[in-house]
């Protein structure tokens, strides 16, 4: 095939051929392991158990799925839940009299800028929040808020990638497709990877829930809000059997293919794409269906609000808990499409912080506490984070520009010791001073409380056993509970 | 005459800090002679035999090296002296030994360069001389840095006998129970010898405080204020180990990590109580607030369960599971524990699927039943799998005569009863299993205000009996 060889899915290595023939029954488990990694996104324990390779958790997993609450743009840390009295002490004065200011982009650097907004202590922890979130508010005590975070990389598109690959070069796969690569999806009728598409794709697009050198298997499904969640999900044919017949008629070609060029990702994992596919003509309808949920839960979410927003997210926040109890592994919520900029103010900053918060704030609450009643938050991980933060000082004289030096998170559910702050930023928020955590931190803390080793689950591309935490990562053990 | 000025002004009591930082490289730069005088003297003796003639030439050269290395050592070793607290006895043979060794391979130096021909058995005198003082000066600043005891710690009891030393001491058992721990020697001392004994030993005396006996912890050093009993916050100790890390007085120093909250409570409640030599911390007064932190720290709150050692279990009972629509997943590399998930199957549970179940009872930890049509005679085997820590049982037509036949699971830890038709019976079932946290009672027919007067007297167990709105 020629010099590009490398770039193909790599063969069986010794060891591996070794491990899977041992035991005298090499051609069977050769079916069975095939079988399973062409089905993709079902790895589950029979494969384990018949090749000898162990797929699957390396230590007891604390959490099951993960939610990932994606906060599009950077919310402003000191205006949500890093309380700075600093800044209002000094409101109005010179940044670059009090420290040492860092390029920013739009390199308009205005006066330091108090936040608009009071904070209250909530919750027996006593966990400071802004009036931003009145809602998150009430569950500070089930929420570990890190305080410490900090990015690589200060402009969006770069910053997602490397959020979300862990990676600021586009091209990596995604932490979703990294997971269900190393735990495989407990359903076989939705994709193990689901983003939730709230109206915003993040800048860098899609290319930050692709699954880069994995199998294509791994890539993340995206559903949208609406009727209609994933383009022709109707079958265009009337009778079923006619569409079973093309789809085997397809089958048989592809396969065909594979006897010729061998195991090959590309098309095997377009053989399990089309399977899934025709599951998903009705497993997606179910999934998608709230009928059945009852009106409190509906108004719990915010499904009654009068912001068109609140009541997109909080569908979105629904079908996520409906899609975790359909064991689907990783779960990415994107941010409504507000008449605001996303999280990114770097102007009018009161206006459209109010507007994005407005829009998440009771959803994710109602989600969360939906989670705990329903005894899903034990097995559940809730993540919730921008790419960045927002400067202290204004830019120009109502915004915020971006600060990778410092942001806060929050994570809740499964395995986290809630009420805790973590980490610490200097008096203006600006800077981290204390127990910094890095986005490769992150992953490594959300791959130990699935049970993975984040040193372990590798990929051979390229020449070498490629990782989501590169050669990062610590997990942050001060969290766990 | 200047010299005099300087000694004078109590340069020595007080070194400036550059001579302070550079002192800080002797523990580096005294690998290079350690290096290079064992190198020169290897090549002397190999020059013996032909094969080695052509090193001849270049023997002076790592005499050289050895010299100007070890002279480098001496006087950094000599600025680390002006700002350590180490063990003067020691010291004092470490540094005089250091300097004759410089002035042993200076001389081996100028004696190999020269032509001057010694007979060959004269000649070994110094080589070995060197390498017998290397190896002496070398061990004595070991003993400076690890402390006396550092190098025998491990070795045989033989070994240890020869040189004086007492058998090696038998490691205390683990505690299995609370009752069983005691404050000081359970708790205190491996915290200090984790955390503390590195500076403060035989050796080292860092502020001439010994942590290393609970006489010495008393006895203090440079403070005779270290532990007051009864009063950690007048202690010195703990308000050392209590200071903001970045505060110059902060314990322990120089970056070495420093003791995590539960281990500054526990010494924090050890000087409260008296800082006794010995004690249950069952049996100590005003124990409550602490209880709970020594059970976490002692890991004493961790399932038993795991640390079993299951069976491989039978492939074909996994794949029959597999095929009614058991999720079988496996929980971790190196047990055969695993969870099964029936949630996703589509189908009623049957009695039949209980007795697969029962197959693999040593190997399941994790079961979801949720909403499969689970009722109460079901349980009855259910309540076999003994080794059951988290149980799904959300969204069954179940009362609180099927819980009763669960009441064998004694390491459930997890039992989420959601959307089941148990009620109140159930709040006497609930204490009687050991190792309950958490219980999910949403949308049962439970009373409310019952849930919650068995919350305020079950601590332990956390009760979710409703849904908070806005």
């Amino acid at each position: 095939m020629g010099k590009y060889d490398h770039f193909m899915q790599r063969p069986l290595s010794r060891r591996e051929m070794l491990g899977i023939c041992k035991g005298g029954f090499g051609a069977l488990a050769f079916t069975s392991l095939f079988g399973g990694l062409s089905l993709g996104c079902s790895r589950s324990a029979t494969t384990t158990s018949s090749s000898g390779l162990y797929v699957g958790p390396h230590y007891m997993p604390r959490a099951k799925n993960i939610i990932f609450l994606y906060m599009d743009g950077g919310v402003s840390q000191v205006d949500s839940f890093d309380p700075k009295p600093r800044l209002a002490k000094e409101h109005g004065e010179d940044p670059k009299q009090k420290f040492k200011v860092d390029a920013t982009q739009f390199d308009n650097v205005g006066k330091i800028l108090k936040s608009p907004w009071e904070f209250n202590q909530y919750g027996e922890c006593g966990m400071p929040v802004s009036e931003l979130f009145p809602h998150i508010a009430t569950c500070v005590d089930d929420i570990a808020l890190i305080r410490s975070m900090t990015s690589n990389f200060p402009e969006h598109t770069n910053a997602n990638y490397f959020l979300h690959t862990g990676s600021g070069i586009q091209g990596r796969p995604s932490m979703g497709s990294w997971m269900t690569y190393g735990l495989g999806s407990e359903n076989k009728n939705i994709p193990g990877y689901v983003v939730l598409d709230g109206g915003l794709i993040p800048p860098g697009g899609l290319d930050n829930f692709k699954n880069g050198f994995l199998p294509a298997s791994y890539q993340a499904s995206v559903l949208r809000a609406g009727a209609e969640p994933i383009a022709n999900i109707k079958p265009q044919e009337n009778i079923t059997a006619l569409q079973e017949k093309k789809l085997g008629f397809i089958k048989n070609i592809d396969n065909s293919l594979i006897g010729k060029m061998g195991q090959v990702d590309a098309v095997e994992s377009a053989i399990s794409n089309y399977e899934l596919a025709y599951q998903m003509q009705s497993s997606i309808p179910e999934l998608t269906e709230f009928s059945a949920e009852s009106k409190a839960t509906k108004k719990l979410y915010g499904m009654d609000s009068d912001d068109p927003h609140t009541r997109g997210y909080a569908a979105q926040c629904l079908l996520a808990r409906r899609l975790v109890e359909r064991g689907v592994r990783f779960i990415e919520l994107t941010c409504p499409k507000v008449e605001a900029d996303r999280w990114d103010q770097h102007s009018n900053l009161i206006e459209g912080h109010e507007r994005n918060a407005h829009a998440v704030d009771q959803p994710i609450a109602g989600l969360l506490k939906d989670l705990k009643s329903r005894g899903l938050l034990e097995e559940t991980l809730v993540v919730w984070t921008g790419e960045f933060g927002r400067t202290p000082f204004a830019q120009g004289t109502n915004g915020r520009d971006h600060n990778p030096s410092a942001f806060s998170m929050w994570m809740a559910g499964a395995g986290i010791k809630g009420g805790t702050i973590f980490g610490k930023t200097d008096e203006y928020g600006y800077r981290v001073i204390e127990n910094e955590v890095t986005i490769h931190d992150l992953h490594a803390t959300i791959m130990h409380l699935l049970g993975i080793d984040h040193e372990r689950l590798t990929f051979r591309f390229g020449g070498r056993d490629m990782r989501l935490t590169d050669v990062h990562g610590h997990v942050m053990k001060d969290v766990l509970a | 005459m200047e010299w005099t000025i300087v000694l004078n002004n109590g340069f020595l009591e007080n070194p400036p800090d550059v001579l302070k930082f550079l002192g800080r490289f002797h523990p580096m730069v005294v690998h290079l002679p350690i290096g290079f005088l064992l190198m020169a003297g290897i090549s002397q003796l190999a020059t013996r035999w032909p094969k080695f003639y052509t090193l001849k030439p270049y023997t002076p050269y790592l005499w050289a090296l050895g010299a100007w290395s070890a002279f480098f050592s001496v006087v950094f070793g000599y600025l680390l002296s002006l700002s350590g607290d180490y063990d003067t006895d020691t010291l004092f043979w470490h540094q005089w030994s250091g300097i004759a060794l410089l002035a042993l391979s200076t001389g081996c130096y100028l004696l190999f360069k020269s032509q001057f021909r010694l007979s060959a058995y004269i000649t070994w005198v110094p080589v070995v001389l060197v390498v017998v003082l290397l190896m002496y000066t070398g061990h004595l600043g070991g003993n400076l840095t690890h402390g006396s005891t550092y190098l025998l710690e491990y070795a045989p009891n033989t070994l240890r006998n020869v040189a004086g030393l007492p058998p090696k001491k038998e490691p205390r058992k683990k505690v299995a129970v609370i009752d069983s721990a005691d404050i000081f020697l359970d708790l205190v001392v491996p915290i200090m010898e984790r955390k503390c004994v590195s500076c403060h030993n035989e050796g080292k005396r860092k502020g001439d405080l010994l942590l290393t006996s609970h006489n010495h912890i008393l006895a203090g050093g440079e403070s005779n204020e270290t532990v007051l009993p009864g009063n950690p916050e007048g202690s010195e100790l703990f308000r050392r180990i209590t200071l903001p890390e970045t505060h110059d007085d902060f314990m322990p120093s120089e970056g070495k990590p420093p003791l995590s909250d539960e281990e500054v409570e526990i010494i924090g409640f050890w000087i409260q109580a008296g800082a006794l030599p010995n004690g249950y911390v069952t049996e100590l007064p005003a124990n409550d607030a602490i209880l709970p932190t020594v059970i976490h720290y002692l890991g004493l709150d961790r399932n038993t369960v795991f640390n079993k050692i299951p069976p491989v279990p039978n492939a074909a009972d996994i794949d029959s599971l597999q095929n009614k629509g058991f999720l079988m997943n496996r929980l971790m590399e190196d047990k055969h524990f695993y969870e099964a998930n029936f949630s996703l199957s589509g189908r009623s549970f049957k009695p039949s699927d209980a007795q697969m179940l029962i197959a693999l009872k040593e190997q399941l930890v994790w079961l979801n039943l949720a909403n499969a049509a689970v009722k109460d005679v079901h349980l009855e085997k259910i309540g076999q799998l003994e080794n059951l820590v988290r149980l799904d049982l959300r969204g069954n037509p179940i009362t609180d005569v099927g819980i009763a036949h669960l009441l064998t699971l004694k390491n459930l830890e997890s039992l989420n009863l959601f959307g089941t038709q148990v009620s109140d019976g159930v709040f006497e079932l609930l204490p009687q299993f050991p190792k309950l946290k958490t219980v999910y009672l949403w949308q049962t027919p439970t009373n409310d205000s019952l849930a919650l007067q068995f919350q305020k007297a079950h601590k332990n167990i956390t009760i979710v009996y409703e849904r908070e709105g806005f």
